[in-house]
């Protein structure tokens, strides 16, 4: 597995994002040092997937920190993935799980063939919901 | 065929043929390291206890071939699990008690999957030994009949004991959940020999080119089209040549006048039984063997799919499809090459499209698939049950 360029930092990186000082009342820090960060116009979200190497055909989890530019708490209020290239989606659906502070843990994420997928995150704060989306590559 | 047949290897070694090795990319030596190593560690299902016992592998395979599961007292595993016809039947269309509407899956590495039967109804391999049991057109049993049989038959019960540490209770169900997973602990046994495809894999990817040349060039450029050109391996994926999804390929899914919904039909009898891995049987108390079961969905696309079937032994084991539609291999990619893209719906680049093969590409093609099979050893005869 492997991010696709452009649309991912890491999370030693987010300097470069520009965050308030005041950004602590939604660390991005996943617990591990370990993370993608993708980002819209009012939000910022930081995932890892459990375990970290996605394997063709075998489950796995997502860890996520929702947050606004400003620094609060957002919330993960829809997930998906695709093959864009071949239009179809997962076999199955993930659910979310909400450990509070913005804090998400997604289970039941599955991608049961080789090649690029999708993932689109809805997120939302102050009645707002932006889509963000990331690659992933696996073989 | 791609103009890589640069530099080819003449291997003459005593009075074997010269062969040649083509030149093979960095990403195609990787992509056909996916397709091993072989073979995979042995099989350990969570969600059964006696997985991999000894004792319970050997009273999985009497009771594999005891008739006396079904009460007609005619109908058997092994009657359609045939080791001498890698392990399927040779039949188009399965017959235990009556003529099924698919053709017997080979049990082949089947411990090694995770959804089974066409439609993936079973989400264990106990799970789909059961159903098997159970349904009145293959042995037609039912709990009390195999409650009374491991019960009453003392070399049965002996085995009960040292497979299960205690002697077959009264619940007759759950007699005949373990009575299953004995005999998935005996089917996971079932793992296929290496093959010359093997042998090649593991030359190309040590970058030993004396033994990678010794595969035959027919099924070298055969390969290059099912990891190249073909995409057969974005389904036919990693060392079991599957990926163990579902898929469309074009294939009839009439049953005479009816319509067989494959993995549509498949999903919803899964989460309707108790029999699932998210019921009371499954001995896996941390719940991370329930997780597809958790979350596969049920959607339309589903209608008229059928399982990836995996690729080792097949060359072996015709006919060939869900159905037993397609006699040989030949005929198999025959089909590939011809699929009518009005017969598949895809919004996007069809996974399965009409391949467009020369003759001689799709002699390559099913010289590789060939390559895929080997000589099995013996299956030794059983272990007595209660030595």
């Amino acid at each position: 597995m492997r991010p696709l360029a452009g649309a991912v930092a890491l999370l030693a990186s987010l300097s470069a994002l520009s965050l308030p000082a005041w950004a602590d009342d939604c660390p991005l820090d996943l617990g591990h040092g370990t993370g993608l960060v993708v980002f819209s116009g009012q939000h910022i979200l930081a995932f890892r997937p459990d375990p970290f190497r996605i394997e063709v055909g075998q489950p796995f989890a997502l860890i996520l920190n929702a947050c606004t530019r400003r620094g609060a708490p957002a919330e993960l209020v829809a997930i998906d993935a695709s093959m864009p290239e071949h239009k179809h989606g997962m076999n199955y659906a993930p659910v979310i799980v909400s450990r509070g502070d913005g804090r998400f843990r997604v289970e039941g994420m599955l991608f049961h063939m080789p090649g690029t997928w999708e993932v689109v995150f809805d997120v939302r704060s102050d009645g707002t919901t932006e889509r963000l989306t990331h690659e992933f590559v696996v073989k | 065929m791609r103009a890589l047949l640069l530099a080819a290897l003449l291997v003459a070694s005593g009075n074997a043929a010269a062969q040649q090795l083509l030149e093979w990319a960095p990403a195609e030596v990787a992509a056909i390291a996916l397709h091993g190593p072989w073979p995979p560690p042995p099989v350990h299902d969570p969600s059964n206890r006696v997985s991999g016992n000894p004792a319970a592998i050997t009273l999985g395979r009497h009771l594999f071939e005891e008739s006396r599961l079904s009460p007609s007292g005619q109908v058997s595993c092994a009657d359609c699990h045939q080791a001498g016809k890698q392990w399927s039947d040779g039949r188009a269309r399965g017959f235990g008690l009556a003529e099924l509407d698919r053709r017997t899956p080979s049990l082949w590495n089947a411990g090694y999957q995770h959804w089974f039967a066409w439609d993936g109804a079973a989400d264990s391999l106990w799970m789909q030994g059961l159903r098997a049991v159970l349904d009145p057109r293959e042995m037609g049993g039912n709990a009390a009949g195999v409650g009374k049989l491991v019960r009453e038959r003392p070399d049965l019960a002996c085995a009960w004991r040292g497979s299960f540490g205690a002697p077959p209770g009264i619940d007759d169900e759950r007699l005949l959940v373990d009575a299953a997973k004995a005999i998935a602990a005996f089917v996971e046994t079932l793992v296929s020999p290496r093959t010359p495809f093997d042998d090649f894999r593991d030359a190309l990817v040590a970058g030993d080119r004396l033994a990678a040349a010794r595969y035959p060039v027919a099924a070298q450029r055969g390969l290059r089209l099912f990891v190249g050109r073909g995409n057969c391996a974005a389904c036919h994926f990693g060392p079991r040549f599957s990926n163990g999804e579902f898929g469309d390929t074009g294939i009839s899914f009439f049953v005479g006048s009816a319509v067989d919904p494959g993995r549509h039909g498949g999903i919803a009898a899964l989460q309707a039984s108790r029999f699932n891995l998210l019921g009371l049987y499954n001995d896996d108390p941390t719940g991370a063997s329930a997780t597809r079961t958790r979350h596969v969905e049920r959607q339309h696309r589903n209608y008229g799919e059928f399982k990836v079937p995996a690729l080792r032994q097949a060359g072996r084991a015709g006919p060939y499809m869900h159905n037993g539609s397609l006699p040989t291999l030949e005929e198999v990619v025959k089909h590939y090459a011809e699929v009518s893209p009005d017969r598949l719906h895809s919004d996007g680049v069809p996974l399965v499209r009409a391949l467009k093969l020369t003759d001689d590409e799709s002699a390559d093609l099913v010289s590789f698939l060939r390559t895929l099979s080997a000589d099995a050893p013996p299956l030794p005869s059983p272990a007595p049950l209660c030595p």
